[in-house]
């Protein structure tokens, strides 16, 4: 479909291990993942419970380090960035959706969207307009100020949307996303993320292990037991509109 | 992230865990209140004890009859405890005549005042009171006296039928306010008040002789106290050595336990102060325990605190905080409590200042006695001192708690639940 060849990959992965530590034993979760992503595709992380997919994605989103083997996210390597470049980074290329929203209970939507800003230190009055704009494009502008222990699952994940992307960042990370929600909610929810890679360009990674659920997206990656076995070109997408 | 944000999201923690929060407080409430009385206390206390005895009494000698006694809170400004004449024994030990011969013949005394004192009744209108009424020497009185004038004139040679009132008398005693120039009756004679003092005091003032007349078991050319002003405040060691020396070659006790006790304002006041001094330092360590205390419930509150955030903690740095940013939200949610402690603190503080000392009046005696209610110190120093205390209790309390949130791994603290 593209050609990648002449192009640095935005996410790069080469022979990652991971390996956890329980007690006397060593559990590794990665052995030898290698895998490009490139700038504008929508990739779908496949594969059984327990084969070290959400392990790979935090690894993508420098919320952990690789055990062996470099990582490299926008050409740095990950293992060799201090703390608060992390923090920065994290803050400005990526977008975490969780599968449990992970929103702030105590604040509201807007409180929750302003967040990523505050820590990138926007001026007030733009982070304002920004979290305000992002919640009306998501169709939240009536349940702003709501708790989100006021808010429907489906509006949770909305706002979690929201929050991943008010920082405009390139790449949006999501791990099952849709796992705590209704089918139909479901469904919102990746025809929102394919509308953010189609009409904005966005680089969406998605876990899942719901094979209907991966169709919506470009590229499956298959992991198996901590190896990536399978990269492929999705040549049936489902569009959620079809313009 | 900007520091007010960083304030916001503390004051946020503080807000959203209002039980907690507030018994954290309320144990920073208690220690700051306690150290912030006891030392108002301690201070209200030195104050009065200076201003009672005065840059003026550092030359004053008090001279009684009787052994002397252990007691700090004793003798030590003239005519007060009312008639605490000297302790008889079988055979009456006085001062008298000889006595003041003695004193006479001692170089560096500069004026003395001879003082009898007792109760006696006064009637004013037709009002009835008692009040302790002091004779002094009328000639040398106002010399010696550490009592200032609040209005008129002090006693002075040749007054007769006279008085100076202390100024509970003139306000406060009587149903009316009593002035200047009005008559009262003491026992039966007439006496016109030609001056009133500027204390709180309801003693009376009269001319020695006028004394003898009303308190009728004083014998005339008998004192209860001796008031010996020195020339030179400097030589007053020496001087009372002399003193003592001559008194007690002419009364026979020399070698002997004294008969008599001659005490000096400045040691007295050295020695009270003193005591005051050390009785607010071990009541203030007791206060810093419990601000201690307190410390160390913050420091409970916000490991708690930390640990119940864990998950928001991976929240925050999931979507871009640094560990800076969350220690600085920790730190500053552990010097809120502190603040807000401190603040509340200093007000029961100033509460129970304002109470003490007139709880320690009403137990009687003793130099408390004078303080009246509402005149307690709280200086702004140790309202900084309070504040600035508490808020680096709280600092010091949340840093290990803030490090330890700061340093979680982003990944370990998003799976927590
Ligand atoms: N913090 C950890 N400590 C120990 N072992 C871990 C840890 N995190 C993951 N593992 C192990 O690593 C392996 C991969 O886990 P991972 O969460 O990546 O799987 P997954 O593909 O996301 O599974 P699922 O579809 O169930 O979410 C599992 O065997 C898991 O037990
Ligand atoms: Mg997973």
């Amino acid at each position: 479909m593209k050609d990648n060849n002449n192009r640095l990959p935005l996410v790069s992965l080469n022979d990652v291990w991971k390996i956890y530590r329980m007690g006397e034993v060593d559990v590794p979760a990665l052995r030898g993942a290698t895998v490009d992503i490139y700038k504008g595709e929508f990739v779908a992380i496949i594969g059984q419970s327990g084969s070290g997919k959400s392990t790979m994605m935090n690894m993508v989103g420098c919320l952990d380090m690789p055990s062996r083997g470099t990582v490299m996210l926008k050409s740095h390597d990950i293992s060799k960035l201090s703390e608060s470049d992390l923090s920065t980074l994290r803050g400005k290329a990526v977008g975490f959706i969780f599968q449990q929203y992970n929103l702030i209970q105590n604040m509201t939507a807007f409180e929750n969207v302003m967040l990523p800003l505050e820590f990138l230190e926007i001026d007030e009055h733009e982070a304002q307009a920004k979290a305000r704009k992002v919640l009306e494009s998501v169709g939240l502008h009536d349940k702003m100020y709501h708790l989100p222990s006021q808010l429907s699952g489906g509006q949770q994940q909305r706002v979690s949307i929201a929050r991943s992307l008010v920082t405009d960042p390139e790449i949006i990370l999501a791990d099952e996303p849709t796992g705590a929600l209704d089918s139909v909610t479901g469904r919102e929810v990746l025809s929102t993320l394919q509308t953010l890679w189609k009409k904005e360009g966005k680089t969406i990674i998605m876990v899942t292990h719901d094979l209907n659920l991966a169709r919506y997206a470009q590229k499956h990656v298959e992991l198996k037991d901590g190896k990536v076995v399978d990269i492929r070109e999705n040549n049936n997408i489902i569009y959620s509109d079809k313009r | 992230m900007r520091l007010n944000k960083i304030i916001r999201h503390a004051l946020n923690m503080v807000l959203h865990a209002k039980l907690r929060s507030w018994l954290t407080i309320l144990g920073i409430v208690i220690g700051v209140g306690a150290v912030i009385s006891i030392v108002s206390l301690g201070e209200t206390m030195q104050k009065q004890i200076s201003s009672q005895l005065g840059d003026l009494g550092g030359d004053l000698l008090t001279l009684r009859a009787g052994a002397s006694r252990a007691s700090f809170f004793g003798p030590g400004r003239e005519g007060g405890g009312g008639g605490a004449s000297a302790v008889s024994t079988e055979d009456e030990i006085v001062l008298d005549k000889t006595d003041l011969q003695v004193l006479k013949s001692v170089s560096g005394i500069k004026s003395i005042d001879t003082q009898i004192s007792g109760q006696a009744d006064i009637y004013y209108v037709a009002e009835k009171g008692s009040a302790s009424v002091v004779g002094v020497e009328e000639a040398t009185w106002a010399t010696v006296t550490t009592s200032k004038i609040a209005e008129g004139r002090m006693l002075g040679p040749a007054d007769t039928n006279v008085i100076v009132v202390g100024g509970r008398i003139a306000d406060g005693f009587f149903s009316r306010q009593v002035g200047l120039n009005q008559l009262i009756t003491i026992e039966d004679r007439l006496f016109r008040i030609v001056g009133i003092l500027d204390d709180t005091s309801s003693s009376i003032y009269m001319p020695i002789d006028s004394a003898y007349a009303i308190l009728e078991d004083k014998d005339k050319d008998e004192f209860d106290t001796i008031i010996i002003q020195v020339k030179d405040e400097d030589a007053i060691n020496s001087t009372m050595a002399s003193i003592e020396y001559k008194l007690a070659q002419k009364r026979h006790v020399l070698g002997k336990k004294y008969d008599f006790t001659l005490t000096s304002n400045k040691a007295v006041q050295a020695q009270r102060s003193e005591m005051m001094g050390s009785m607010t330092t071990f009541l203030t360590a007791i206060a810093a325990v419990a601000l201690l205390v307190g410390a160390v419930g913050i420091a409970n509150t916000m490991f708690t605190s930390v640990l119940e955030k864990t998950k928001e903690i991976g929240i925050m740095k999931a979507i871009g905080a640094r560990n800076s940013d969350i220690l600085k939200i920790f730190l500053i949610h552990a010097a809120l409590i502190g603040l807000i402690g401190g603040i509340l603190g200093l007000a029961l503080g100033y509460i129970l200042s304002g109470i003490l000392p007139s709880l320690m009046s009403s137990s009687g005696g003793g130099p408390f006695s004078r303080f009246g209610s509402g005149d307690a110190i709280i200086s702004l120093n140790s309202v900084v001192l309070a504040i600035g205390i508490s808020v680096i209790i709280g600092i010091v309390a949340g840093t290990i708690p803030a490090v330890q949130a700061s340093k979680l791994k982003p990944v370990d603290a998003l799976r927590y639940e």
